[in-house]
């Protein structure tokens, strides 16, 4: 929204918290806001129709072009390939998260419980993912000491992206099955809703 | 050198060589004529050369690739810094992100003698040293779990407070290159007490005949001292008066460290 661009600093004092909502790229301290990377200062004019009774103030935030390190945080969806299999949880390499690239795979695991919603008793990890899946999931806990806790409970979050035991990607035919186009030989997988 | 010889475990040198030019420095005394060797006044700090991303790789996103660097040189001392992350580190904390340094003195960078290559106490100190001095500077809880690691090589040192103070400026233009959530730039200076004087920024020979020596690091827009640092016996009036000098040096430093890090952010734009 500003006309010209001021490139900031870390620490250099941006606005008053009267006058501006603290976006990315910005902390608060002693009613000030602050840049905390070295970016480009934006502004942001909140948008007239959320009529809260509070007066929403525009959104200051700092900017950077090239580069942004993403890092799971609860909430974030993820997309992963699945490294290894147990009966009771799947790991998985985690490449990306909501629409960032990670620089270096994060570890999460994907418990047996955590795959689908309902008749989480039934589920049987095999029938749900091979190692070498690609999928999508939503993190749940920052986990222990090692890993993330990942869940696929969401209709959208599953296996996006799955090969056949003949090596050819395959095609999902129902939200439990995906079929091999060539082979004609369907494997169970827990898969993703395609999202448009 | 006969090729049957052929060392392959190490860096081999160029067939031919020859010889460095030495520069004539001679065996000046510090202080000798009332004033400095190299003809400072008593605050006045060395010239200051910056640059960040000097270790960047393509692609970007290689693991190996650091997400920020920087090439820092003051008078004579040469520092390089890399900064990896935030990545999946060894010990995670759910609420907070961990910061690890790294320091280790290239074996050609101290003239007077040769470094070994494994690490020596002093360097473990030092590297401890500097984690104590950034950490307060970096939003580490917005990376919980997440690790920040920082490894510096000094090139060439002149003086061991200075290259502390001059490690401490190389990571937070790195940290700032790697776009690292930062409360604040860390800058930082050193002092030594001369014949009850302090003098500014010394080099080594000036550190050796200095009863004391001292560094402060710096936030300068919370106006927070990071890290103090002193070795030798002083007066408290006159720690606090160097204190005092130091922090309004950090103050120029953390000047050249900011217009240095916007000019970079302008320059791929136009």
């Amino acid at each position: 929204m500003s006309s010209e661009s001021v490139i900031v600093t870390p620490g250099r004092r941006l606005g008053l918290t009267q006058e501006y909502e603290s976006g990315p790229g910005t902390y608060v301290r002693n009613g000030m806001i602050y840049s905390s990377i070295l970016g480009t200062k934006k502004i942001e004019q909140a948008l007239a129709e959320t009529s809260d009774d509070s007066i929403k103030r525009p959104m200051l935030f700092v900017e950077r072009q090239n580069t942004k390190f993403a890092i799971p945080v609860i909430g974030s969806e993820i997309l992963g390939r699945v490294v290894r299999i147990n009966p009771r949880a799947a790991s998985v390499a985690i490449m990306m998260v909501d629409s960032a690239p990670c620089q270096e795979d994060f570890q999460g695991i994907v418990r047996v419980q955590d795959i689908r919603a309902t008749e989480k008793d039934l589920v049987q990890m095999i029938n749900s993912f091979r190692p070498g899946d690609i999928i999508r999931a939503e993190v749940i806990s920052l986990g222990d000491q090692r890993s993330y806790f990942l869940a696929t409970t969401k209709n959208e979050h599953g296996v996006v992206f799955a090969q056949s035991e003949a090596g050819n990607s395959m095609i999902p035919i129902s939200w439990e099955e995906m079929q091999d186009p060539k082979t004609q030989t369907i494997e169970k997988r827990k898969c993703a809703k395609p999202v448009t | 050198m006969s090729a049957n010889i052929f060392d392959r475990r190490r860096v081999n040198g160029p067939p031919r060589s020859v010889e460095p030019l030495y520069t004539d420095e001679g065996d000046v005394k510090p202080f000798t004529n009332g004033g400095r060797a190299d003809g400072r006044s008593l605050d006045q700090l060395r010239p200051i050369f910056i640059k960040t991303g000097p270790l960047a790789v393509q692609p970007t996103f290689s693991p190996t690739a650091p997400s920020g660097s920087a090439y820092y040189e003051q008078g004579k001392i040469r520092i390089s810094c890399a900064v990896y992350g935030p990545r999946q580190g060894r010990k995670s904390n759910p609420r907070m992100g961990s910061f690890d340094c790294d320091f280790q003195y290239a074996p050609f960078s101290c003239s007077w003698k040769r470094r070994p290559h494994i690490k020596g106490a002093d360097e473990k100190e030092i590297a401890l040293i500097l984690e104590q001095a950034m950490a307060p500077a970096i939003r580490l809880e917005a990376y919980p779990k997440a690790c920040i690691d920082a490894f510096v090589t000094v090139i060439e040192s002149d003086g061991k407070f200075a290259t502390i103070s001059a490690a401490i400026n190389c990571i937070s233009a790195a940290l700032a290159d790697a776009g690292i959530e930062l409360y604040d730039i860390v800058a930082a200076c050193s002092m030594s007490l001369n014949a009850s004087q302090w003098v500014s920024d010394c080099n080594q020979a000036e550190e050796d005949v200095s009863q004391c020596s001292l560094f402060v690091s710096r936030m300068p827009s919370a106006d927070e001292i990071t890290y103090l640092l002193q070795q030798g016996k002083t007066m408290p009036d006159q720690t606090d008066r160097a204190v005092q000098t130091c922090s309004n040096s950090c103050a120029r430093v953390y000047a050249v460290l900011s217009r240095y890090l916007q000019a970079s952010m302008e320059q791929p734009a136009s």
